[in-house]
């Protein structure tokens, strides 16, 4: 087939590999500077109390050390996303096991390290709370007694340790269930897992005269942490300057402050440069994991498998602060719904405080929780009514021009070819090919994150071009994606740009690597960049061939009039010597999603921007004895829009794959009395290379109207389905329905007993 | 803090040096001599992104005392390439889009020349296993077979050229 482009839909390197292959690409943790101290942090070893005394003496004294930071040290303030609940070194109370009550700087990192072991913290136990059922209920222990005091966004309705309660509601519920033919409920119970990047949070802070703050970090969102800085220290934004170092992953782990705040605390105390890199162990027990979700799903059918209604209660953990939780609490409504169309929709949800960890925006928040319940409940219903799953599914999906569950009508939607397409890859007409193998499918929308981004695009006199953004480049290479939409519509090679990103200062604003938004906004605003460049050329070009602007045609990065030509090289010559050089400012902001605001209530994300559509299908072995998995061949079709870079796309579906089969098999961090008990690699338990399947993708192309040249958002769906496509496919396999994960092999055995026990 | 004195070969080059005596093989490659393209994450040698070549075999820097590599032989991701042009290896990782956040890659990069080594055919599975060891977050591990298997296949046609 002929493409119509040049540069886009082909599979170039990323341009930032070479120094990753090397060892040259400096990371976070492998920034140093001059003069620079280490930091370690004190963590709380009880789940709820007060703090009664910080005894700092004996740290102070012991080798190496130079001071002892607390929250004396911080201005009193609270933070927060949708709540401000959050403070950088406990004050009064801690609310988890592994809070941060004070930081030691000393001369290295092990010397910090000691010290902190010898600061003595005397704390007022209080009773905790540890699970969302409990912390509802009215006579339980709240975990801010102070919580009324927060300041929070007005959407949200709060009461005790419920952060918000948000309603999604259409039609008449309990009419519709009357008249269903069967009604189903269950119960879906999801697990807190990492997002696993194999870099540390690490941060280097530096106060330049007392007043202008300056970090170096791996954050995916240099402006978030500029701003939430400003806050915390009482500074303005301009007084704080963040830049991005190369990034060891982030999979929405790096959205919020990692180690940045306590950097600059501690910075400002000894006036010198302080380093921070998170331990494993403070990776496990207190970074940002996937908030556990209960799920109660009822959903009414009729005997031809119509849905009429579904009603969900949905309790989300949040831990110890509300953090994104509160946005999980609502974008799982939308998840939960499914791309579904249903006429009756009654979705409660509340975020809820534990004392444990507390929680943030792992690649799709809510997604992999919600499409678990709903997937899970599609199959049983389909058994239960004798239809075959992937038929019941095609009887209910949305199609184009149909309405969401929000009310926004949906545009280029891919879903039955999705699923068609996954279904005759992995042979769903067999579906139970031998004794103990089964395959099982899964489908889910999902959105673009929108927020505005802008671009500088520079020129070179020797023709080079510089894409300037002010978003990070977390591993997706979607910044390599963006700088393809670049060369595509400024009509150089790929080669030709080199990208400068993640600087306040000197970057543009760009809302951040979050949200699969990166190739598609960064992407836009580049499109927007490029038709200012040709603007200019036309004038500049105009001026040196003696024509109007409008007369001169631009080709290829040519600018032409008649016979007579200059090309882009020469135009950024002629500019640099008269003008001050070629440059322009892109800026894209996603138009606003329309919906109907009569069916969300205290909703704070209530719309999918440019919906992408996928599924998964597995084809998986269970030895019904050990309860081993054994994948033999893992299936996504995932609309993307266009495909920009094909060999990454593929590999966002390749690493989100397998990140799922980790949330559907193995992983969990797991608590006793609000203590990790695994909070170690040995125990928390990734897939290696062993575990993982071979992947196939099949790219469907259905162009949205407001992506890059038809992209849409491709980063995170990919870890949306594993959990539901797996279950569906071990149930499939051996009759074992598990509704809670991970689907440990224990899980399973102990199932099939029970199964073969009760004589079902 | 007691001191050793450590005579260590990084690459080719020669260090003579004098450090802490519980200092693991990666506090000399980072911080002693501030070879920061091995990487630090769970000190336990459980995620594996401070896998480097020591006397032929990959070893998780971080579990091995520096102090008993004494006359030893390190070869680190910073050493693999000569002058401009990258080995094999590192060229397959590009090619194949096997490089995504690029964190894991040294360790893997550096389990994979120690794998080839001694095992020049290698099937993907063998591959599977041998880099078992360093976890990788991004890619889901196909990319990276992919690269390893076609950098394989060079350095054996290499080899059959010499």
């Amino acid at each position: 087939m002929n493409s119509p482009f040049r540069v886009i839909g082909k599979s170039f390197p990323r341009l930032d590999a070479r120094g990753k292959v090397s060892g040259k690409a400096i990371y976070g943790t492998d920034f140093a500077m001059q003069g620079m101290l280490h930091g370690k942090l004190v963590h709380s070893t009880i789940a709820s109390g007060e703090i009664l005394s910080v005894e700092i003496e004996e740290a102070l004294a012991m080798p190496g050390v130079y001071e002892v930071v607390t929250a004396a040290d911080i201005p009193a303030q609270r933070y927060g996303s949708f709540v401000k609940d959050m403070e950088v070194f406990a004050s009064k109370r801690v609310n988890f096991v592994g809070q941060p009550v004070a930081a030691v700087v000393a001369r290295t990192a092990e010397e910090a390290e000691a010290a902190a072991k010898a600061v003595r913290v005397e704390y007022k136990e209080q009773a905790a709370v540890f699970t969302t059922e409990d912390a509802v209920k009215a006579d339980a222990p709240l975990v801010h007694p102070g919580w009324q005091e927060y300041k929070a966004v007005p959407t949200v309705k709060r009461q005790g340790n419920i952060t918000n309660q948000a309603r999604l509601v259409l039609g008449d519920v309990d009419k519709a269930l009357k008249k269903s033919d069967r009604v189903f409920t269950h119960r879906f119970v999801t697990n807190i897992v990492h997002p696993g990047y194999t870099e540390p949070r690490a941060a280097i802070a530096h106060w330049a005269d007392g007043k202008q703050l300056h970090v170096w970090s791996n954050t995916q969102l240099p402006f978030e942490a500029q701003a939430t800085l400003a806050e915390i220290f009482k500074i303005t934004p301009s007084q704080v300057r963040v830049n991005v170092t190369v990034i060891g992953g982030g999979f929405g782990g790096k959205l919020r402050l990692g180690v940045e705040h306590y950097a600059a605390a501690a910075a400002l105390k000894v006036g010198r440069p302080v380093k921070f890199v998170s331990s494993c162990e403070e990776e496990m027990t207190a970074a940002l994991p996937r908030q556990p979700l209960v799920i109660d799903l009822t959903t009414g059918v009729t005997k031809e498998g119509k849905i009429l209604a579904k009603a969900a209660s949905i309790l989300v953990d949040t831990g110890a602060t509300s953090g994104s939780g509160v946005g999980v609490a609502s974008s799982v409504m939308l998840m939960l719904a499914g791309p579904y169309k249903i006429p009756n929709l009654r979705l409660e949800s509340r975020s809820v405080y534990t004392n444990k960890t507390p929680t943030g925006s792992f690649r799709a928040p809510a997604g992999p929780q919600g499409n678990f319940a709903v997937e899970s409940q599609m199959d049983i219903i389909a058994d239960a009514l004798g239809i075959d799953p992937l038929e019941f599914r095609l009887r209910n999906i949305v199609r184009e021009g149909d309405l969401a569950p929000n009310g926004q009508k949906l545009e280029s939607v891919s879903l039955e070819e999705c699923l068609l397409k996954a279904a005759d890859a992995i042979g769903w007409k067999d579906r139970r090919p031998e004794p103990g193998r089964g395959k099982g499918i899964a489908c889910a929308w999902w959105t673009t994150t929108s927020g505005s981004s802008g671009v500088y695009v520079k020129v070179g006199p020797d023709g080079q071009v510089f894409l300037n953004t002010g978003c990070a480049e977390i591993g997706t290479a979607a910044l390599t994606g963006a700088a393809q939409v670049l060369a595509e519509a400024l009509g150089v090679e790929l080669g030709s740009i080199q990208i400068v990103s993640g600087d306040t200062a000197s970057t543009p604003f760009d809302y951040g690597a979050q949200g699969s938004r990166t190739a598609f906004a960064v992407g836009n605003a580049c499109i927007d960049a490029v038709g200012k460049l040709h603007q200019r050329m036309k004038e500049i070009a105009a001026k040196q061939l003696s024509a109007k602007p409008e007369e001169i045609e631009i080709e290829n990065g040519v600018a032409k009039f008649g016979d007579k030509s200059l090309t882009l090289k020469e135009i950024a010559a002629i500019a640099q010597t008269s003008q001050g050089g070629l440059i322009a400012h892109g800026t894209f902001i996603a138009p606003p999603t329309l919906h109907d605001k009569e069916r969300t209530e205290n909703m704070v994300i209530t719309a999918i921007n440019s919906p992408s559509f996928h599924a998964h299908a597995v084809d998986l072995s269970v030895d019904a004895e050990t309860g081993e998995v054994k994948i033999h061949d893992y299936v996504v079709v995932q609309d993307v829009g266009r495909a920009i870079n094909p060999t990454y796309i593929e590999g966002q579906i390749e690493g989100g794959v397998v990140q799922g089969i980790g949330q559907a098999l193995s992983e969990e961090i797991v608590y006793e009395n609000g203590i990790v008990r695994n909070p170690g690699l040995t125990d928390y338990k990734m897939p290696t290379a062993m575990d993982a399947p071979n992947i196939r993708s099949f790219i469907v192309e259905s162009p949205s109207k407001v992506g890059p040249y038809g992209a849409k958002g491709v980063g995170e769906p990919p870890v949306i389905h594993p959990p539901a496509t797996i279950a569906n496919a071990i149930a499939s396999a051996v009759s074992a329905r598990i509704q809670t994960l991970p689907i440990t092999a224990e899980k399973i055995v102990r199932t099939l007993t029970e199964v073969s026990e009760t004589g079902k | 803090m007691t001191e050793v004195q450590l005579d260590l070969t990084v690459n080719g080059r020669r260090h003579r040096l004098s450090i802490p005596a519980h200092y693991s093989l990666l506090d000399v490659l980072r911080d002693e001599l501030e070879l920061t393209g091995t990487k630090t994450n769970c000190l336990e040698a459980e995620c594996g992104v401070c896998t480097v070549v020591l006397d032929g075999k990959s070893v998780a820097s971080c579990t091995v005392l520096a102090a008993q590599c004494q006359g030893r032989q390190v070869a680190t991701v910073e050493g693999l390439a000569e002058g401009a042009a990258l080995h094999p290896l590192q060229e397959a990782f590009i090619e194949f889009g096997a490089v995504q956040c690029g964190y894991c890659i040294p360790g893997m990069i550096m389990t994979a020349k120690a794998f080839l080594d001694e095992n020049p055919r290698p099937t993907r599975e063998s591959v599977r296993e041998a880099i078992a060891g360093t976890l990788c977050r991004c890619t889901g591990y196909q990319k990276i077979v992919d690269a390893i298997m076609a950098a394989a296949q060079r350095l054996s046609q290499q080899g059959e050229r010499a």
